[in-house]
């Protein structure tokens, strides 16, 4: 989309609304861009303006108004100019980048319910950091236009890295925030299997949490069990009620993760869903291969109650083979999800012998209860995955008297999950690493009676990035053993299917990895049937992407827009997440529960639940990466239903016929002068915080010191912090800071008439209509002017500050003073964002960085470039009344050059 | 309702604080008010706002509506010279609320029954006050049994 205006504003500042405001009532058309979700900039958080103690606010929100009601002016907020370029004919073209709000701006009414609603918060930048905000937010009562934005910076970490696409961190922070039962809501958006996945699941979120590189992760996984507990503890089912019918039918083969996740969410659209599973009861691997140690077997039932709630019907001992007479029994659609039911054999002599098991026969029996007595047995186990760590720790607790894990490759290699791997040796289980089986060795009766092995050794990586175990020659022994379980990998069983399916030599559906349709467009083909063995949260993945795909393929439309999984934000890195705080406080872990013994002896679940007050502090400890948790409250409580979390920024493209560049200027970083110590001292606080303070819309209704909330009786301002100063390269004078902190005296000594407030100053800069009279009104009203630098400040243990510095007027003495609180007058810095708005054509600077006025006595706010024209501060520090009279200046410049380009195009050439 | 039926609302309420209907503006004077409940201000709880573009907008008519259906007064919150949309919004304000006292008065209600005041955007304190002040009048209108 490509506009036209005769002006672009970049900044809703004074100085650009001015310019803005003077441009459209001479009749121009005027696009103005502002960053921040309001236009105002910095006048509107203000406390007054000096000397007139007019209050900023009253004086500032009409004027944000008119800007934004002008007839001839548009005004885009939440949105950055990027790439401005000038054309052939003096013109400009520029993108306009509208960031995402995730808020309908035209359906919202600024009722504040989503900010209400928000479990995030984060510093308040329009209360200089004093106080906190949510991620929902109006920028501050006044804003305009009031409404709503999201803040998200990316997809959270852990919630990026979830195969099933389970929004991790939002349910950290509903958690956080003690909503137990949405938290378990919000996972089951996604998945019926909470109770599962809340024990179960290998927990990649984790793995990848910031939280993580400090003391520990969230725990995440148990903080899902925590709230699959409460909410099964009183409710049997999902607690919510199946939809209207739609009419139409799928079939669902098999009933492990995927299947169960696909046939709950075409439910909940409305399909009459029935599961076909071939097993005696449904779950799958849940059911038949994870321990009960692990995954108590009526948790698995709990789960699949909420998929049956919804009507869905499970027929067990029913295998399908046929999927057209399926088809023909009225299905609209089917979906394959029938897993790695089959072991692979070791293909070695012997294999036949009593008292060789698969690895998934054996978990199965013991699940059952079918399982052989071990006691006094000495069990190996062939292999380096999960299911051989299961069955290594089932062998134990069947009572094994030894059990042994030969893998072929070394304990980094293996494909178990580490944890697994350390949880099976606390309970005894040894290893044995490079070798690999040649023969299982039996007696007469063919009983098993040992495992013949070769060592190995590991040579270059093979396909799969690990090293290539290697046998090494007349290295052969035999290890002594009763029974031996093979559990080295795993198989789809799709040989039915292979006359009507496309079936991979490896035996898996080859489906669209998309779209998970077969080449049979009724047949979907979803979890490890199609990847080969995983894990469940891609099984859970896999199933939510096969019945999206379902209902939009039954829907006619095209197979795409699975936003869930395929359009998440991009993550956010965790350096980006620690640099937004200096330091960290230590927060201790929650600890792992678990209770290991070297003999165990019974299935019993051995992770306890966690209670209410470690769930707290574990999901307190949560950094909101993404500042924006997507835990969906927000959408929930919108009575407009304003709020689309799937919401893409868009850019615009604008041809102008001139620039304003009103970009403002930066405060000071007080924390480069270190001998003040503001970061670290509490109670020390820049001007900008103290004008928060006494501003009409102040966070705490009165003036308070941070670290107590003690109201200060002894308030000293350091003048010049980071102006006039060569050590932080800053020279000039930053002209406001003087009289700003004046405004402040007085303020303060109206609001706390018993406070003392002092000044350390190099010299008091009052020159202005009435700046100097004042001074002397503040002198009069009691404040003290000091004439001396601050060295230094130290902070007590009570909170106060000790300031020492040298007494000029008074023989020039050390001297050292008490103070309740400090206010740093900081001072500004240049916004360097000016100069990256332009692409071919660098925008001049002057040599302190700020936007240069190359013929600033004659012609104030003409640029280096023809056609663009500075506004207020960003060419160099201005009080209000001084950037007013910029930006009118400037208003003037950009007609002048508008008209002149006018009668240009009209002389013939 | 007739001027009759009115008067039984409002004796029916006579033990309650004098519900009052306040108009606000969008972008200044809503902020004021919304203001005044964040800081936890203390105002009467018979007050209602709704918040319009403009107050130039209002018409008579609504305000002789809204005593009809019970409230005892109905406080315009202006935004005085400082409107975003007209010049003469003040003026013309103070011909609606002329029209509204002289519609109110034929239709047999005091015309005190309407105020009007200028409210900034952070006017949270001014606000309390205009209420407060307005609720103890509609308050001695109703003790008096003026309609």
């Amino acid at each position: 989309m490509s506009m036209d205006y005769d002006v672009l504003v970049v900044g809703s500042g004074i100085g650009g609304m001015e310019s803005a405001l003077k441009l459209g009532d001479m009749g121009y058309k005027v696009l103005l861009v502002e960053k921040e979700a309001s236009v105002g900039g910095r006048m509107i958080l203000l406390s007054k303006v000096f000397p007139t103690l007019d209050c900023a606010s009253c004086i500032s929100t009409p004027k944000m108004a008119a800007t934004i009601h002008h007839p001839n002016i548009t005004a885009l907020t939440y949105s950055e100019v990027e790439g401005i370029r000038r054309n052939g004919d003096g013109r400009f073209r520029a993108t306009v980048r509208q960031k995402a709000r995730y808020v309908d701006e035209a359906a919202c009414t600024g009722c504040q319910q989503c900010e209400t609603a928000c479990t995030v918060a984060v510093p308040d930048q329009f209360n200089a950091d004093l106080v906190a905000r949510r991620a929902a937010y109006i920028p501050f009562p006044q804003a305009v236009p009031k409404k709503a934005v999201i803040e998200r910076v990316g997809t959270s970490p852990c919630t990026d890295n979830c195969p099933a696409g389970i929004k991790a961190h939002g349910y950290v922070s509903l958690i956080r925030s003690g909503k137990y039962e949405d938290a378990f809501q919000l996972v089951l958006d996604a998945t019926p299997l909470v109770g599962t996945l809340g024990r179960a699941c290998y927990a990649p979120c984790e793995s990848e949490c910031t939280r993580g590189s400090l003391e520990a992760s969230v725990p995440i996984r148990r903080l899902k069990r925590f709230v699959a507990d409460r909410h099964y503890a009183t409710m049997d089912g999902p607690g919510i009620a199946p939809p209207p019918p739609n009419g139409r039918k799928v079939a669902i083969v098999g009933s492990g993760p995927a299947g169960l996740t696909a046939a709950w969410q075409l439910a909940r659209a409305g399909y009459q869903v029935k599961i076909y599973e071939a097993a005696a009861q449904p779950g799958g691997f849940l059911r038949q291969a994870i321990p009960a140690y692990r995954l108590p077997p009526e948790v698995v039932d709990q789960d699949i109650r909420n998929v049956t709630a919804l009507g869905v019907e499970i027929a067990t001992q029913a295998p399908v083979r046929d999927l057209e007479a399926l088809k023909h029994d009225g299905y609209d659609a089917i979906l394959v999800a029938t897993g790695t039911p089959q072991s692979t054999g070791l293909d070695i002599p012997g294999e036949q012998l009593h008292g060789v098991v698969s690895g998934l026969g054996f978990l199965r029996d013991a699940k059952q209860g079918r399982a052989a007595d071990l006691a006094g047995k000495r069990v190996i186990v062939v292999g380096g995955g999960n299911v051989a760590m299961d069955a290594a720790r089932t062998a134990r607790r069947l009572g094994a008297q030894e059990t042994l894990v030969a893998y072929r490759r070394g304990r980094e290699e293996m494909p178990a999950h580490a944890a697994e791997v350390d949880d099976a040796e606390r309970e005894g289980v040894h290893f044995h690493f490079q070798v690999a089986p040649l023969e299982v060795v039996g007696d007469a009766g063919g009983h098993v009676t040992g495992l013949r092995c070769q060592r190995m050794t590991l040579g270059q990586p093979d396909s799969s990035g690990r090293r290539r175990p290697e046998p090494v020659p007349g290295s052969e022994f035999v290890l002594l053993c009763d029974v031996v379980v093979v559990a080295i990998g795993m198989a789809p069983d799709t040989a039915a299917f292979a006359a009507q399916l496309k079936v991979s030599p490896n035996q898996r559906l080859q489906v669209d990895p998309h779209t998970l349709q077969s080449e049979l467009p009724y047949v979907f083909a979803a979890g490890d049937v199609v990847t080969g063995a995983t894990d469940i949260t891609r099984a859970v993945g896999q199933g939510r992407r096969a019945a999206f795909m379902i209902d939009r393929w039954l829907q006619g439309r095209e197979l795409d827009g699975f936003v869930a999984l395929d359009d998440r934000l991009p993550v956010v890195g965790k350096a980006q997440v620690l640099a937004r705080q200096r330091e960290y406080a230590h927060r201790e872990p929650v600890t792992v529960g678990a209770t290991f013994s070297a003999a165990p002896r019974d299935f019993a679940e051995i992770e306890p639940p966690m209670t209410e007050e470690e769930a707290l502090a574990g999901a307190g400890v949560c950094l909101d990466c993404g500042v924006c948790s997507e835990c969906g409250q927000c959408v929930a409580a919108c009575p407009a239903n304003a709020i689309d979390l799937n919401m893409r920024e868009r850019k615009l493209e604008v041809e102008v016929g001139a620039v304003v560049v009103s970009t403002g200027y930066k405060l000071f970083a007080a924390d480069l002068k270190p001998q003040y110590g503001y970061g670290k001292y509490r109670n020390v606080i820049t001007g900008m915080q103290m004008d928060r303070l006494l501003a009409p819309t102040r966070p705490f209704n009165t003036v308070l010191r941070p670290s107590d909330a003690k109201i200060p009786e002894r308030i000293a301002y350091v003048m010049c912090t980071g102006s006039r100063d060569e050590t932080v390269g800053n020279p000039l004078c930053s002209k406001f800071c003087c009289m700003y902190s004046i405004k402040q005296n007085q303020l303060i000594m109206g609001a706390l008439p018993l406070a003392d407030v002092t000044v350390h100053y190099m010299d008091i800069r009052a020159a202005g209509k009435r700046y100097d009279e004042f001074y002397e009104q503040a002198k009069s009203m009691g404040a003290t002017y000091l004439k001396g630098r601050v060295a230094k400040i130290t902070e007590k243990e009570n909170g106060n500050l000790v300031l020492r510095y040298e007494d000029i007027e008074h023989g020039g003495t050390l001297v050292e003073a008490e103070y309740d609180l400090v206010v740093l007058a900081i001072g500004v810095q240049p916004n360097r964002e000016a100069e990256r708005l332009f692409v071919d054509e660098p925008l001049g600077l002057d040599e302190y960085d700020y936007v240069a006025e190359p013929d600033e006595d004659l012609n104030p706010g003409q640029t280096s470039i023809p056609g663009v024209f500075v506004a207020g501060a960003a060419s160099g520090a201005k009080d209000i009344v001084d950037s007013i009279l910029h930006a009118g200046a400037a208003a003037a410049q950009v007609a002048a050059h508008l008209e002149q380009s006018k009668t240009k195009m009209k002389v013939p050439q | 309702m007739s001027a009759v039926a009115a008067a039984e609302v409002h004796e029916k309420r006579a033990g309650s604080a004098p519900r009052i209907l306040v108009f606000s503006t969008n972008n200044i004077s809503d902020p004021g008010i919304d203001l005044a409940g964040s800081q936890h201000m203390h105002y009467s709880p018979g007050v209602e706002v709704i918040s319009l573009p403009c107050t130039s907008g209002i018409k008579p008519a609504w305000i002789l509506h809204a005593i009809e259906q019970g409230f005892d007064g109905v406080f315009i919150a202006a935004d005085g010279d400082e409107c975003a949309y007209l010049p003469d919004c003040s003026k013309r304000a103070s011909r609606i609320v002329g029209e509204a006292q002289a519609l109110l008065q034929q239709h047999g209600h005091d015309p005190q029954r309407v105020k009007m005041a200028a409210i900034c955007s952070v006017c949270a304190e001014p606000f309390t006050k205009h209420v407060q002040q307005f609720s103890a009048t509609l308050a001695g209108l109703r003790s008096s049994g003026v309609q």
